[in-house]
């Protein structure tokens, strides 16, 4: 489970807020896609919930570890071992003083999975992998950290259409399977709508629009494309206005 | 070259190979320049001086060595980890309490232990295969190790700790177990040098860490450090091939006074060499 009440967030020399009290609360196995246009706060809701930068103000509960995939991969992996012992780091719950390959059968089939052709790279450094190769590695590894939170920031950003809706159904499928919380960041408004039984829409570090269950199903492409443009003419229009002010 | 030079230069390096292994610790697994070895090197060599003058038998003086140089390494663990001291830092304060600590221990600036008995005697075949035999039960249960969950999660601490951190590992443990493992490691090359030498000076360590450091350095030049087994190759491999270049310099008409500076421009060539050669990769 997932609390968020009314975090704000300012960052010195900016004149609004990045976030300006977010509340949103996520039972155990949610599954929420959070869109939103460039510079909105998304990553830095992310990054606060994980921990990794703090809030102004408000309060963060969770119940669980938290495990998350960034755009920049080499943060959650280790480029120069090899994707056998990154995803045996990265599955490791309880270290034993035993071989870390016993791990390695297991792994493949993670890694078959996905449907990439990867496993033939198995014994080999992250670091020969293309950038997207890298960030379907290192989603395998925070699905399957043991954490019951997940927190994936454009986790399929670097793959081409067809690798992206591959690792977005194995994502879905394992966040399912596995029963993890997700909060899932997408500009791709089609996996917005297709995936996820919530929707939650930031517009200037607020949330604007908070869909689930039928309402969320009924959601056509088009109308959240419209519901997004608008916010974002609307801000065009308030950015001139005040430019002309 | 003659042989006995090569002999000598090969007793040499694999005592040198194990002070490579040490440095190649911190600075490879755990991704900070640790000094210790200035100071623990001496300690390991006083304590057996000391053990074998006391009539200790210089087997049992090998882990009494290992033992005060490895908690040694905990103490520059401790003070970094506790008082934020950087690593650096902390090896070069305790490197120079450290000095005292051997002058107190020997009662002197040095000590004759022709009399004491030791492992190693004139005998060099037995000597090198004494050092051999230490050096694989030091480095094989170690390969070991670094292949379990433990050792896997001790070799990413340097290259990821945030992602570790994140798993909720505890950093400062591995390091600990790190620096006490390194320690030991200049312990024992220190116990066997003395006992090879069957003589100690307390200004042995002067120096050293550049000495082993060049090993390693040597060694990741020629076999590199992408793999784990190369990575364990390296320090045993450059110690060797840094004490016979050492050797044929020597052999050559280099005045032993000029030895560090000599040290100190190869280990310079290594460092320009693989700077030019990571240059040519990108």
């Amino acid at each position: 489970m997932l609390t968020i009440s009314n975090i704000t967030k300012s960052f010195s020399g900016l004149f609004e807020p990045v976030l300006n009290g977010i509340t949103l609360s996520l039972q155990e196995g949610a599954f929420c896609t959070l869109i939103g246009a460039n510079g909105s706060g998304k990553s830095t809701l992310l990054r606060i919930i994980s921990g990794e930068s703090l809030a102004d103000s408000g309060t963060i509960r969770r119940r669980g570890a938290v495990s998350q995939v960034v755009q920049d991969v080499s943060r959650g992996t280790i480029p120069s071992m090899t994707m056998l012992e990154n995803m045996a780091l990265g599955g490791m719950q309880a270290p034993r003083f035993a071989f870390y390959r016993r791990h390695k059968n297991e792994i493949l089939e993670k890694i078959r999975s996905l449907n990439m052709g990867l496993e033939k790279h198995i014994d080999q450094p992250l670091q020969v992998l293309s950038g997207g190769q890298r960030q379907a590695v290192a989603t395998l590894m925070a699905l399957h950290s043991g954490s019951k939170i997940l927190l994936l920031d454009e986790h399929t950003s670097a793959l081409d259409p067809n690798m992206q809706r591959l690792l977005m159904e194995v994502t879905a499928q394992s966040v399912r399977a596995l029963g993890l919380t997700t909060l899932m960041i997408t500009h791709n408004m089609e996996d917005a709508v297709r995936y996820g039984d919530r929707l939650v829409m930031l517009h200037k570090g607020q949330i604007v629009v908070d869909v689930q269950g039928r309402e969320k199903s009924r959601l056509k492409v088009q109308s959240l494309l419209d519901r997004f443009h608008k916010f974002e003419d609307q801000n065009l229009l308030h950015g001139r206005s005040e430019h002309a002010c | 070259m003659p042989v006995d030079l090569f002999l000598n230069g090969l007793q040499q390096g694999l005592i040198l190979a194990i002070i490579a292994y040490g440095i190649m610790i911190p600075f490879r697994f755990l991704d900070f320049a640790d000094l210790t070895a200035d100071g623990a090197y001496p300690l390991g060599g006083a304590v057996c001086a000391l053990c074998l003058s006391s009539g200790v038998s210089p087997i049992a003086a090998i882990p009494c060595s290992m033992l005060c140089s490895g908690l040694m390494g905990v103490c520059t663990a401790l003070i970094h980890l506790k008082f934020r001291v950087p690593f650096m830092l902390a090896g070069i304060i305790l490197s120079t309490m450290a000095y005292s600590v051997n002058l107190r221990i020997m009662g002197k600036p040095n000590l004759a232990l022709f009399d004491c008995g030791g492992l190693l005697d004139a005998h060099v075949a037995g000597n090198i295969l004494v050092m051999v035999a230490f050096l694989a039960g030091c480095v094989i249960p170690f390969s070991v190790f670094l292949r379990t969950d433990f050792g896997l999660r001790f070799r990413a601490i340097g290259l990821n700790p945030r992602l570790l951190q994140q798993q909720g590992v505890n950093i400062g443990k591995y390091t600990v177990f790190g620096l006490f493992a390194a320690g030991a490691l200049f312990g024992l090359a220190g116990s066997l040098m003395v006992q090879l030498q069957s003589y100690m000076d307390v200004g042995i360590g002067v120096g050293i860490l550049i000495h082993g450091l060049a090993s390693l350095m040597i060694g990741e030049a020629i076999v590199g450090n992408a793999t784990l087994n190369r990575q364990l190759a390296a320090p045993l491999l450059g110690a060797l091939v840094y004490q016979q270049v050492q050797g044929l310099a020597l052999s050559m008409g280099l005045a032993p006074s000029d030895l560090k500076f000599f040290t100190g421009g190869m280990v310079l060539l290594v460092l320009a060499l693989r700077k030019a050669e990571g240059g040519r990769l990108e």
